[in-house]
């Protein structure tokens, strides 16, 4: 890892021409492509569709909020997605049945959280690797939703207006899900960059054999960050509710946690821990948003669109390795 | 000497890293049946060099001459093709295969019989007078072994040229003898050698040239016999140096000295056996002993990092107190200290600077915590111990991974000092530490000692036992074998008691 770049929040963002961080790389490119898409694209440049943009990227930028936490302390979370998916089907269907739509986002609300301290648990008392706990307690999770309740898609009412504010709703002309993801990225900035247990965070993801060494409770910070990630995992299903006015079991299966993933490696969180920061999630939100909008535009299929991400990706990685060559003196294992 | 032709010659070798020297306009030379030492500071430039000649890194400037050829090597493998061959620090063997498989490797035919394989590598193996059986998994050898195993494929890489980087940082006395006795069995055979190792007592015994570096710059090169070891320390840190050695409370024992650690019988496993000692408020005791008899592990399971056993597992009394901690933040809370021998694996946190090195160690404490951060508080913190221990702070800004190893070092106790111990348990506290700032630390172990604290100090350096220590203890396969007044000690009596 090169000196001066990927800096803690605490640091700030400090530009250094001669010496780029990730995040820097990313932002430039980003701004060239919004230049670019901008002279060459009709319609890119209107305020509606960069407002739509920012709108479509909002709920894989709340998951990246979470999913960025937890890289930083050097772990994973691959049931974000389940956990989104799981406790919002039920609590739909509890609505369905007659609940009313406060008390069932407390039962979705009680549900996620509940799957981020049982991960957590395993992860910091049993001691296995966050990789396979997740992976397994996403399977888990989607099979026990579905014998609980077994439907695929489950509508939201469409008599709960303030249910689906935040996915639906705009302000002064804004969709929610932006202020929604902007206020998640600040706050969990500030919960990093400002507070004691931020720091810890940032301490076990760069070394956490130190971090237990020095005195840090590293058990109960596991449960905390898995549970933040429930936490935000809940958020992201009430503006998914509010944006496609329902919540579908199949997109635990499906490829969106890669997406989450990409968003926050992407941006310079990496998966060494200890390095990159919500900044980093932003960035390549925008940047992964830049491109899947200008694609629509131009109506790409699918496929092309997938092949251009994975490109972007290992672009991403390339370009890092030439800016800051692997020093065999500093470079580590899983270094991006 | 000097009739033959230098089998390898660096001519104005420059390496730059981001803009920063780190070797500048060297000139090397060796010839073959030679020894030559690379001594220096840590940063120096040893390894940046060594790296160049063996190709795992390349010149930013400069040239490498092999039998007065012109070389550019891309990768170690064309190193290895002009018989360049690095013996690494950390063994590079793969240790699930055989002796043999490790000596062929990256020589295999696309048949191999293991039965030709086993039969050459013992040729080669008993023509070295080496006695390692070639059948045997490396994982199950000693570290010794590995290295003959090491030595052994280089040979048979047909290297003519070896460079050691730290050969006897891991090795017993013993094996250390038998480690000369190799090199110069090589020596006899043509084979030149780099030799690079902190001991500056071994580099003199072995080398027959010494070349020194600081900053990597090339200061002097000259035959080991014209040089002594504190000419070299006087080259490497560019001043005489202030004697490491500070005053030592030769009071003996002030009978109003309080008992504040008792560890009475702790067994743990095969490596700690029915260990016991005692240590007292403001004394430094000195834990001497061979590698893997027991010194480091006792710290540990004081500390609640590894578990003595749950039953006759002895008892560890902290004044009076039973103790036994599941987690090392319970230790801290009951002002146990404990610095570790490595400090790169779980020292320090390398992304981060030297204030918010010392402020996390603050913050873990339960007294220390506050739920927000205070950047006032963190620089008031960081200043103190800065000053107190001789960090260079000119480095503030600077990740701790990029400041000298002795800075890290500083940082390292800093962090764990920060957290007001009242037992502060050194483990190997001047490992892989510059000259120059060895006395820094010694003052500090003795300056905690006067302040009343219980000082313990783990190291496998005699003379710096023997220059911080009240009282030494040595041990031997999990105990306590011998204890000594530090008017009464002595390297020889140590090391007697250590390996007997």
């Amino acid at each position: 890892m090169p000196p001066d770049s990927r800096l803690a929040p605490a640091n700030g963002l400090r530009f250094n021409l001669a010496r780029p961080s990730q995040e820097q790389i990313v932002l430039l490119i980003t701004i060239a492509l919004l230049i670019a898409f901008s002279l060459t694209l009709k319609g890119f440049a209107t305020l509606n569709n960069l407002l739509d943009l920012l709108r479509s990227i909002s709920i894989l930028g709340i998951l990246g909020v979470g999913m960025g936490l937890i890289v930083i302390s050097r772990g994973i979370d691959l049931s974000e997605i389940a956990i989104m998916a799981a406790s919002w089907s039920i609590a739909l269907i509890e609505m369905q049945q007659g609940m009313l739509a406060g008390w069932a986002s407390i039962v979705a609300l009680g549900l996620a959280l509940t799957a981020g301290v049982v991960n957590g648990a395993i992860v910091a008392f049993v001691e296995v690797p966050a990789l396979l706990v997740t992976l397994a307690t996403g399977f888990a999770i989607y099979g026990l939703v579905l014998w609980f309740a077994p439907a695929y898609v489950v509508y939201a009412p469409k008599d709960a207006p303030a249910l689906l504010f935040l996915g639906a709703g705009r302000v002064a002309g804004v969709p929610m899900p932006i202020f929604v993801f902007a206020f998640c990225a600040i706050v969990m900035h500030l919960f990093l960059s400002r507070t004691s247990i931020g720091r810890f965070v940032y301490a076990q993801g760069d070394n956490p054999e130190a971090a237990h060494l020095s005195g840090v409770a590293i058990r109960p910070l596991i449960v905390i960050e898995h549970v933040l990630v429930g936490l935000l995992a809940w958020t992201a299903g009430l503006v998914w509710i509010g944006t496609t006015g329902s919540m579908q079991m199949a997109i635990t299966q499906g490829t969106m946690i890669f997406d989450v993933i990409l968003v926050v490696v992407i941006g310079g969180i990496s998966l060494v821990g200890g390095r990159g920061g919500m900044f980093s999630v932003m960035v390549g939100c925008v940047l992964i948003g830049t491109l899947l909008n200008a694609f629509t535009i131009m109506d790409i299929n699918s496929e092309v669109q997938s092949i251009i991400k994975g490109i972007v990706l290992l672009a991403a990685i390339v370009l890092d390795n030439r800016l800051h060559p692997r020093d065999e003196e500093t470079a580590r294992q899983g270094d991006l | 000497m000097n009739r033959r032709r230098a089998v390898l010659q660096v001519v104005g070798g420059n390496k730059i890293y981001g803009g920063v020297h780190a070797i500048e306009g060297i000139d090397f030379d060796l010839f073959p049946g030679e020894v030559h030492a690379l001594a220096g500071e840590n940063g120096a430039g040893k390894s940046t060099l060594c790296k160049a000649i063996a190709g795992a890194i390349r010149l930013t400037s400069g040239d490498i001459l092999v039998d007065g050829k012109r070389v550019d090597f891309e990768q170690p493998r064309d190193a290895l093709a002009a018989g360049i061959c690095m013996v690494y620090q950390e063994t590079s063997l793969v240790p699930t295969m055989t002796v043999a498989q490790n000596i062929e490797l990256g020589n295999e035919k696309l048949l191999t019989r293991f039965r030709t394989l086993n039969i050459r590598a013992q040729q080669l193996l008993q023509s070295l007078n080496f006695q390692v059986d070639p059948t045997t998994p490396v994982a199950l050898l000693g570290t010794a072994k590995k290295q003959m195993v090491e030595i052994a494929r280089a040979i048979h890489n047909n290297a003519r040229i070896i460079i050691f980087d730290e050969p006897t940082a891991s090795l017993t006395p013993e094996e250390i003898v038998h480690f000369f006795r190799l090199v110069r069995n090589l020596r006899t055979r043509g084979v030149a050698i780099i030799y690079i190792s902190h001991a500056l007592e071994e580099s003199l015994q072995i080398a027959n040239r010494i070349t020194v570096l600081r900053d990597g710059r090339s200061v002097i090169t000259a035959p080991a016999s014209t040089l002594s070891r504190d000419a070299l320390v006087q080259h490497m840190i560019g001043r005489p140096i202030v004697q490491a050695i500070c005053g030592r409370n030769s009071k003996g024992a002030s009978p109003r000295r309080k008992k504040v650690l008792t560890v009475e019988n702790v067994t743990m496993g095969m490596v700690v056996k029915n260990m016991s000692f005692s240590v007292y408020a403001g004394e430094v005791v000195g834990i001497a002993g061979l590698i893997g008899s027991g010194r480091t592990e006792i710290a540990r399971i004081i500390f609640g990092v590894l578990k003595r056993n749950l039953v006759n597992g002895g008892i560890i009394r902290l004044r009076g107190r039973p103790i036994r901690y599941r987690v090392p933040r319970q230790a801290i809370d009951d002002g146990i200290a404990y610095i570790t021998e490595d400090r790169k694996a779980d020292g320090f946190f390398e992304t981060m600077t030297v204030d918010d090195n010392v402020y996390i160690g603050k913050l873990a404490t339960k007294r220390g915590f506050t739920h927000l951060l205070s950047h006032a508080r963190r620089s008031k913190l960081a200043n103190y111990w800065i000053e107190r221990l001789k960090i260079n702070a000119l480095q503030r800004k600077a990740r701790i991974i990029e400041l000298s190893g002795g800075n890290q070092q500083k940082v390292a106790l800093a962090k764990s000092l920060v957290q007001d111990p009242s037992i502060v348990i050194f483990d190997e506290p001047t490992r892989g530490v510059d000259v120059g700032t060895i006395p820094h630390i010694n003052e500090e172990i003795r300056r905690l000692a006067e302040q009343g604290k219980a000082v313990v100090v783990i190291s496998s350096y005699l003379p710096e036992i023997l220059a911080v220590s009240d009282r030494i203890l040595v041990a031997r396969a999990g105990q306590i074998v011998a204890e000594f007044n530090a008017e009464e000690a002595t390297q020889d009596k140590i090391l007697y008691a250590a390996v007997h």
